[in-house]
C-alpha cells in the first residue's frame, strides 16, 4: 500500500461543477479584481466572523502587507517563532525590520511565557505563528501586546478555522494572514493568500497596496505593489468555501484516530492537545525516538512521511547576520530531531491510516 | 425608439476565449488533473519556449510584470540609495519597483513619441546612478542605440521595462533582449496574456537568472535551505500552460494589431492628429494605439457617444501622483510628459476588431476635427 502526501488529484478529480463554473468565468474575461473575487472576500470574511477579507497573491504577501500598512519598517523589531516556515521571517526582513525569535513549546507555537523577555524599545509587533494547525496562546499574547502597546499580526497560514475558546485563528490580532497554497486546508490552484481584519482603515490600505496604490484607475496615493489574488482562483475558492468546515472536521477526526492508535506506542509521544483548542491539523506531527530510522522505514514502505522542518529558520544561512547559533532555542532544536509528519488529509482512507499505524508499530517491534 | 449604437470595444477577452476554447480547455484540464499547481514542467516549458523564441539564454517566470522589475533590479545588485533613471510617463509599476527596493527613481522627460529622451538621460546621471530603466511604452521601443551607448560610457546597468512591447524591435533588436535584463508582463490586457497576473524576465546573464529563480521562491536553494531572503513570486502552473499555448499565436496577434494600426495610420488626418511615424527601423507591436490631439476630452466624449471605447494611458504623470510627493518633483518639471498627458488618447486596436470597425473609428476621429 502507498500513502501519498499530496491528495490534490483526488480532491479535484470529481469537480465537474467547478469546471462548469470556471468555463463560464473564463468566457467573461473578468480576470483582474473581478466579481468572483469580491464574492470570495465576502464569503471568507463571513467564515472568519470578520468585517473584511482582502485577497492577495500569497500567504507571504499577506504577512508583508499586513505589517507594512501598520507602519512596520526599517529598524523595527518583530517578535516571532524560531521554528516557523521561512515566509514569516522573509516578510519581516523584506520590510527592513528585524526578526526577534522566541522558542516554541510542544504545541509547535511560540511559548507565550518567553515573549515578554524579548520585547525591547524597538519592538513594534508580535507575529505569533499558528503552526501546523495549532494556535499560539493568543489570550496571553494579546494581554502582553496590550500592556506594551504593540500590535499583533497573526500568521494563520496553516490554521484556517483553528480556534481557542471558540474564537478563530486570525481574528485575535489587528490582522490575520492566511495562505491558500495548494497544500493548505483551503487550497486554490496556485499561490494565493488572504488577510482578514475588522479595521476599516487597515482594510482600505491593504486594498490600495495590493493594486499599485491605485485609489481609482488613474490616481496613485501610495507606492503599492501588484499582489492580487487571481479572480480565476477566487472561483476555485468560492467552490471550496462551503467545504472548509468539513475539511477541518475530517482532519480532526483523522488526527484523533492516529492519536488513539499511535499514542500507546512507547517510542511515540503525542504532542499536548490543550483544552479549549480546536487544532485543524494542517500537519499531523508526533515526536518519535529514532526518528531518522522511522522516517526511512516509513518511506521504504511507501508512506510519504516528512519533516517540517529539518533546519529551523533561525539557523538558516540567510539569517547568519543576526548571530543566532545552535542551542539558542533548545526546544526548537530538540524538535528537529524528533518530529515526523504523517499524511492526515481529508482524502485519506481508514486503511491508509491503519497502514501507517501498523508500519510504525512494526518498526519499533 | 432609437437604434442601439454598436459598441466598438477597447478590450475583448471574451472573444479571445471563444476562438481558443476548444484548444485551450484541454490544456487547462490537463494541468488541473495532474494536481501540480505551483512550479512544475509547464513553468520550465514556458521558460524554455520563451527563451528560445526571443533568443536569450534564460527566461524566469514570475508572478507579474511588477515583480519582474523588482527582481531584475535586485538581481543586478541595485539597492538602497542607488539612483535609477526612468521616464515619468509610464504605468506606476516602473517607478514603484525602484522605490520598493529602496532605490531612488530619477525621471528623464520623453520625446514626442513618448519614449525616454536619451539626451536627458545623460544629463540626469550622477555619481549615484546605477541603472537606466527605459520603458517601451505602447509597444514602441525607446531609442536603444543611444541609450546603450550611454549605459556603456557610464558603466550603468540597463533594465528594459518591456511590459507593453513583447515582440517589438528597433534596428532589428528585440525588446527585452538588449539590456542586462528585460522585464515582461503577461497580464490579461497584454499582447501575450494569461488568465490572471503573470510576468517574466529575459536575460543572457545566467547568474542573474539563478538569483531571480531563488528570489521568487522564498530564497530557497533546496527544500530546506534559505540562502538569502526572497519573495513568493512564482508564475502559476496554470498560467504558464496557457502562455505556452498562446505564445504560438503571438505573431498572429501582433500582425492583426499592426494591420489595425496601419488603417489608423492611413486614414487619420495628420493635420489634427499626431502619432509616431512608421520608420523602417521600428517594428511596433501596438499594445496600445495612442494619438495626441487638442480637445482630447471633447474627442473622448464624442467617441463615447458614437459607441467607441477609448482610454488614457496615463492621465496623471507619475511625478505628480500623490504617492510621489516624497520624491520632490512638481508641476513643470517634465513639461513634455505633462503636455502629452492632456493630449493623449488610446484608440481601440485589439485583435478582435475588424478592418471595418477600425475604419469607422478613424473616420469618426477625423469627422470630429474636420467638421
Amino acid at each position: 500500500m502507498s500513502v501519498r502526501y499530496s491528495y490534490l488529484e483526488q480532491q479535484f478529480s470529481g469537480a465537474d461543477d467547478l469546471w462548469v463554473q470556471l468555463k463560464e468565468f473564463v468566457a467573461t474575461g473578468d480576470f483582474t479584481l473581478g466579481a468572483p473575487l469580491k464574492e470570495f472576500e465576502q464569503g471568507f470574511a463571513a467564515l472568519m466572523d470578520c468585517k473584511h477579507a482582502i485577497g492577495v497573491n500569497s500567504g507571504t504577501d499577506a504577512l508583508k502587507l499586513a505589517m507594512k500598512v501598520q507602519g512596520i519598517g526599517v529598524g523595527d523589531e518583530v517578535i516571532t517563532a524560531a521554528n516557523t516556515f521561512v515566509a514569516t521571517v522573509g516578510a519581516i526582513v523584506e520590510l527592513g525590520a528585524k526578526p526577534v525569535f522566541v522558542d516554541c513549546d510542544d504545541t509547535f507555537c511560540m511559548n507565550a511565557d518567553l515573549v515578554e523577555a524579548a520585547i525591547t524599545e524597538k519592538t513594534k509587533a508580535i507575529m505569533p505563528v499558528h503552526f501546523t494547525g495549532y494556535m499560539a496562546n493568543m489570550p496571553k499574547i494579546n494581554i502582553i501586546a496590550e500592556r506594551h502597546g504593540i500590535i499583533v499580526v497573526e500568521d494563520a497560514c496553516q490554521s484556517i478555522l483553528g480556534e481557542i475558546n471558540g474564537r478563530k485563528a486570525g481574528t485575535w490580532g489587528s490582522a490575520g494572514c492566511f495562505s491558500l497554497h495548494p497544500l493548505k486546508n483551503l487550497n486554490v490552484w496556485s499561490d494565493g493568500g488572504v488577510i482578514v481584519t475588522s479595521d476599516d482603515f487597515i482594510a482600505h490600505q491593504l486594498r490600495l497596496q495590493r493594486n499599485h496604490g491605485l485609489e481609482d484607475r488613474d490616481t496613485v496615493v501610495v507606492m503599492g505593489c501588484n499582489s492580487r489574488l487571481d479572480t480565476f482562483q477566487a472561483v476555485v475558492g468560492n467552490w471550496l468555501l462551503p467545504q472548509t468546515e468539513n475539511i477541518a472536521n475530517k482532519r480532526i477526526e483523522n488526527a484523533a484516530y492516529y492519536d488513539e492508535h499511535l499514542g500507546p506506542i512507547s517510542e511515540i509521544i503525542i504532542p499536548p492537545r490543550p483544552e479549549g483548542y480546536k487544532i485543524v491539523y494542517h500537519l499531523y506531527i508526533v515526536f518519535a525516538d529514532d526518528r531518522d530510522g522511522l522516517l526511512a522505514y516509513c518511506q521504504s514502505q511507501g508512506i510519504e512521511a516528512k519533516i517540517h522542518y529539518p533546519v529551523p529558520i533561525y539557523r538558516q544561512p540567510a539569517l547568519d547576520y543576526l548571530g543566532n547559533k545552535e542551542g539558542d532555542f533548545p526546544v526548537t532544536d530538540a524538535h528537529t530531531k524528533k518530529i515526523i509528519t504523517f499524511p492526515c488529509d481529508q482524502h485519506l482512507s481508514k486503511d491508509q491510516m491503519d497502514f501507517v499505524i501498523e508500519t510504525v508499530k512494526e518498526y519499533f517491534e | 425608439m432609437k437604434n442601439k449604437i454598436p459598441v466598438i470595444p477597447y478590450v475583448n477577452l471574451a472573444n479571445q476565449w471563444e476562438t481558443e476554447q476548444q484548444e485551450l480547455l484541454p490544456v487547462i484540464t490537463d494541468v488541473m488533473s495532474k494536481g501540480h499547481y505551483v512550479g512544475g514542467e509547464q513553468v520550465t516549458e514556458f521558460e524554455s519556449t520563451a527563451a528560445n523564441r526571443f533568443g536569450v539564454s534564460d527566461c524566469v517566470a514570475l508572478n507579474c510584470g511588477t515583480d519582474a522589475l523588482v527582481c531584475a533590479l535586485i538581481g543586478l545588485g541595485i539597492g538602497r540609495g542607488d539612483e535609477v533613471i526612468t521616464p515619468p510617463n509610464s504605468f506606476i509599476a516602473s517607478t514603484a519597483a525602484i522605490v520598493h527596493i529602496g532605490a531612488v527613481p530619477i525621471f528623464a522627460d520623453v520625446l514626442e513619441d513618448q519614449s525616454i529622451d536619451p539626451d536627458l538621460v545623460e544629463a540626469a546621471i550622477t555619481e549615484k546612478t546605477k541603472a537606466i530603466m527605459p520603458v517601451h511604452l505602447t509597444g514602441r521601443m525607446a531609442k536603444m542605440v543611444p541609450l546603450k551607448e550611454i549605459a556603456k560610457k557610464y558603466n550603468l546597468a540597463m533594465v528594459e521595462d518591456a511590459a507593453q512591447s513583447i515582440g517589438s524591435t528597433y534596428n532589428g533588436e528585440l525588446s527585452g533582449t538588449i539590456g542586462d535584463v528585460g522585464c515582461f508582463s503577461a497580464h490579461p490586457l497584454k499582447n501575450l496574456n494569461a488568465c490572471g497576473d503573470a510576468g517574466f524576465i529575459l536575460t543572457n546573464n545566467t547568474k542573474i537568472a539563478d538569483r531571480v529563480r531563488s528570489l521568487r521562491n522564498h530564497g530557497l536553494v533546496n527544500r530546506d535551505i534559505v540562502e538569502q531572503f526572497g519573495y513568493v513570486s512564482r508564475m502559476d502552473t496554470l498560467q504558464a500552460a496557457i502562455l505556452s499555448y498562446r505564445i504560438r499565436s503571438l505573431d498572429k496577434v501582433i500582425e492583426k494589431r499592426r494591420q489595425n494600426a496601419a488603417i489608423y495610420q492611413k486614414i487619420l488626418n495628420r493635420e489634427f492628429i499626431y502619432f509616431p511615424a512608421q520608420n523602417p527601423e521600428y517594428f511596433d507591436t501596438f499594445h496600445t494605439f495612442v494619438i495626441q490631439v487638442n480637445r482630447r476630452d471633447e474627442l473622448k466624449s464624442y467617441l463615447k457617444s458614437c459607441g467607441v471605447q477609448t482610454a488614457i494611458h496615463y492621465p496623471i504623470p507619475i511625478h505628480l501622483q500623490p504617492a510621489s510627493k516624497s520624491l520632490g518633483n512638481g508641476p513643470g518639471d517634465f513639461p513634455i510628459t505633462e503636455k502629452q498627458c492632456k493630449r493623449i488618447l488610446t484608440l481601440p486596436v485589439n485583435q478582435s476588431l475588424s478592418p471595418a470597425q477600425v475604419t469607422h473609428v478613424a473616420n469618426k476621429v477625423n469627422e470630429f476635427f474636420e467638421n
